[in-house]
């Protein structure tokens, strides 16, 4: 029980990494490799501001903005010349992004650890003298995640521009036929996705463990991991296999060893990859020549 | 760098092995009169080459991409590393054996999965690989020596080489000649069975397979086979690259096979030119020349090289240019020769070349 907690913790977090790789994927076919690296960088620009004596709400607020901001510049200036180019340029194009990123960052602001002071407490509950792990602060990161998960469920289902932008991803010539500006939805998907990522940096830095620049590294290959195994093509998907993927961390961590703990995703992605290539819940969709 | 295409010929591979023979006799040359300092850059950029190349028949020749030959070069370092801290008196030739079986096979356990997977998927899953190399290196201490690492005995310059070229004096000189050229040596063998395989039945079966692989399967490759094939060469090359430069080294530790080393991997790669033996060579010059164009970039612009910012420039360097050449010149520094090309055999028909645009 107290591992579950741990592991829903860790795993909302590859959730909402998971999930921002999945609408990028689904409105311009591209895995943003630097995903990660596009929120750790927001995130400490929200966390130079809370220097100044902000509010944490407020770090929040300008993590977000400026990660929105940083994914819309990136898709216009970067991704927006590889449209029709091999699959593997824009691929290359945000590994060096993803480079440039980590060491503007470590030049910045040096590469140890900040943290945020969390506006919730962090110490664990305690069940008979037994420590849980769940604190105060678990449990609004918890909160937080399925919130912004809802948040985009339904921006995506109800709202007029959530059906544009499906809409573009789905048939892009048809929809500029129908007079959807489909440019501006695809950098419209990538400021969703990165605002979404920088949340996930901010619940990172305001953690027991704080945030360095490489931080989000190990995260995103496990977002990335979360992704593949539920099928790039679905949010639900994404969300379950990040959940899927943290509590599978934190039982190996509790039960097995702590020196095996690097491996278990791969493990886990290969096992989902030979049971279904596609995805766990991806509709199976083959790949036309 | 590319005169000898000009020349009449009647095979490539043939013009191709004469390239690279031709190229280490002429390095092997230059090292005597480098001093000592440039002659270890070297070495470690004749390494690095080697991996560069084994990347560069990857992703241009079969198409896949790996960000995780950093994790190759981990696997090959650590076979060789460990091999050598116990049996000191292996010869080299085996070690680096070794290193090639250890990577190849590391390469073969992560491509049988994933020649299931395409592009971004294959992308992700070699980076979750060398993601997870370092750290399994760190936990497994009592195999590894953890964030120690392992130490080597420096390599041994032997006495006619120093009595032959340097007068009996067992000086720095000598060593550091010595081992540039066996670096040398060792990539000239890697590039000229390169050399070979560009134009092997298998290849020629890779590209067909990259460019159309319903096509290939037709015409009776089978195209697991072939794509498990390039990875298990590339990682074959990044292991012996990994431990000919952790021997350089005389160290094999965790920090020095980081994520960002699969990043520099693919700069130098895509500068230098995607799926071609001068583009690795180019690619392992730039690395040699890395640390002294970093130092004069942050005198010209006046950075503190101890700064943070000073000590960061390779990575925000590197990343620029990836993203630039990516953008403007995807097809790297060799590309920029063939307009003269062009101009000096206007009369013969054009190779069908096709590279990664």
């Amino acid at each position: 029980m107290h591992n579950i907690f741990g592991g829903l913790a860790t795993g909302v977090i590859y959730s909402l990494v998971a999930l921002s790789l999945v609408i990028i994927w689904q409105s311009t076919h591209v895995l943003n490799f630097a995903q990660g690296a596009m929120a750790m960088f927001a995130t400490y620009i929200g966390m130079t501001e809370i220097d100044r004596g902000i509010g944490y709400w407020w770090c929040v607020i300008i993590s977000v903005v400026v990660g929105m901001a940083l994914g819309g510049l990136t898709e216009r200036v970067l991704i927006r010349p590889l449209y029709g180019k091999p699959e593997i340029n824009p691929i290359v194009v945000m590994v060096g992004f993803l480079g440039v990123l980590e060491a503007l960052a470590a030049a910045i602001w040096t590469s140890t650890t900040r943290n945020i002071t969390e506006p919730f407490s962090q110490i664990y509950y305690q069940d008979h003298g037994h420590l849980v792990f769940l604190s105060a602060f678990i449990v609004f990161q918890i909160l937080l995640a399925i919130g912004i998960m809802l948040l985009v469920a339904a921006l995506f289902r109800f709202t007029k521009l959530g059906l544009q932008l499906r809409a573009s991803a789905l048939a892009p010539e048809v929809s500029r036929l129908l007079g959807i500006r489909v440019g501006r939805m695809l950098t419209i998907g990538w400021m969703l996705s990165a605002g979404v990522g920088a949340i996930a940096a901010v619940i990172v830095a305001s953690g027991n463990f704080g945030l360095f620049p490489t931080d989000m590294d190990g995260i995103f290959v496990a977002g990335f991991i979360a992704a593949a195994v539920g099928g790039l093509e679905s949010p639900i998907g994404a969300v379950a296999g990040g959940l899927l993927i943290g509590l599978a961390e934190q039982f190996i961590l509790a039960y097995w060893s702590p020196n095996v703990a690097p491996l278990g995703g791969i493990i886990i992605l290969v096992l989902a990859l030979m049971i279904r290539p596609q995805g766990l819940f991806s509709k199976s969709v083959s790949r036309r020549v | 760098m590319n005169w000898w295409r000009g020349l009449p010929r009647q095979e490539t591979t043939n013009s191709r092995v004469a390239a690279v023979a031709a190229l280490t006799v002429l390095t092997l040359f230059v090292t005597f009169f480098l001093p000592p300092v440039a002659d270890s850059e070297l070495a470690g950029g004749a390494a690095i080459a080697i991996v560069i190349l084994g990347l560069s028949w990857l992703t241009g020749w079969s198409g896949q991409i790996s960000l995780g030959n950093s994790g190759f070069m981990a696997v090959g370092a650590y076979a060789a590393g460990i091999w050598a801290h116990h049996h000191a008196a292996t010869p080299l030739v085996f070690t680096l054996l070794l290193a090639l079986v250890a990577g190849g096979i590391s390469g073969l356990v992560i491509a049988i999965p994933s020649t299931r997977l395409r592009g971004p998927y294959l992308a992700g899953m070699t980076l979750a690989f060398s993601a997870a190399v370092t750290p399994l290196a760190q936990n497994f201490t009592s195999v590894t020596g953890g964030e120690g690492g392992i130490f080597l005995n420096s390599l041994v310059t032997p006495k006619w080489f120093e009595h032959l070229f340097h007068g009996a004096n067992a000086s720095i000189n000598a060593n550091a000649q010595w081992t540039a050229d066996l670096a040398v040596v060792v990539a000239g063998v890697m590039f000229f069975f390169m050399a070979n395989l560009f134009h092997s039945r298998a290849g020629r079966s890779m590209r067909l397979v990259r460019d159309n692989d319903v096509a290939a399967e037709l015409m009776g490759v089978h195209l697991a086979r072939t794509r498990t094939m390039a990875f298990v060469v590339s990682a074959a090359f990044a292991g012996v690259g990994g431990a000919l430069y952790s021997l350089l080294e005389a160290s094999v530790r965790p920090e020095t096979f980081p994520l960002t080393l699969s990043i520099t991997l693919l700069t130098l790669m895509v500068l230098g030119g995607i799926g071609t033996l001068s583009g690795a060579v180019i690619g392992g010059i730039i690395y040699s020349f890395s640390a002294n164009l970093v130092s004069h970039v942050n005198s010209l612009t006046g950075v503190n090289p101890t700064s943070n910012l000073g000590a960061n420039m390779q990575g925000i360097i590197f990343g620029v240019l990836l993203i630039l050449t990516m953008l403007f010149a995807p097809r790297g520094i060799v590309s920029l020769s063939s307009p003269l090309r062009r101009l000096w055999r206007a009369r013969r028909p054009l190779s069908v070349t096709q590279e990664v645009q």
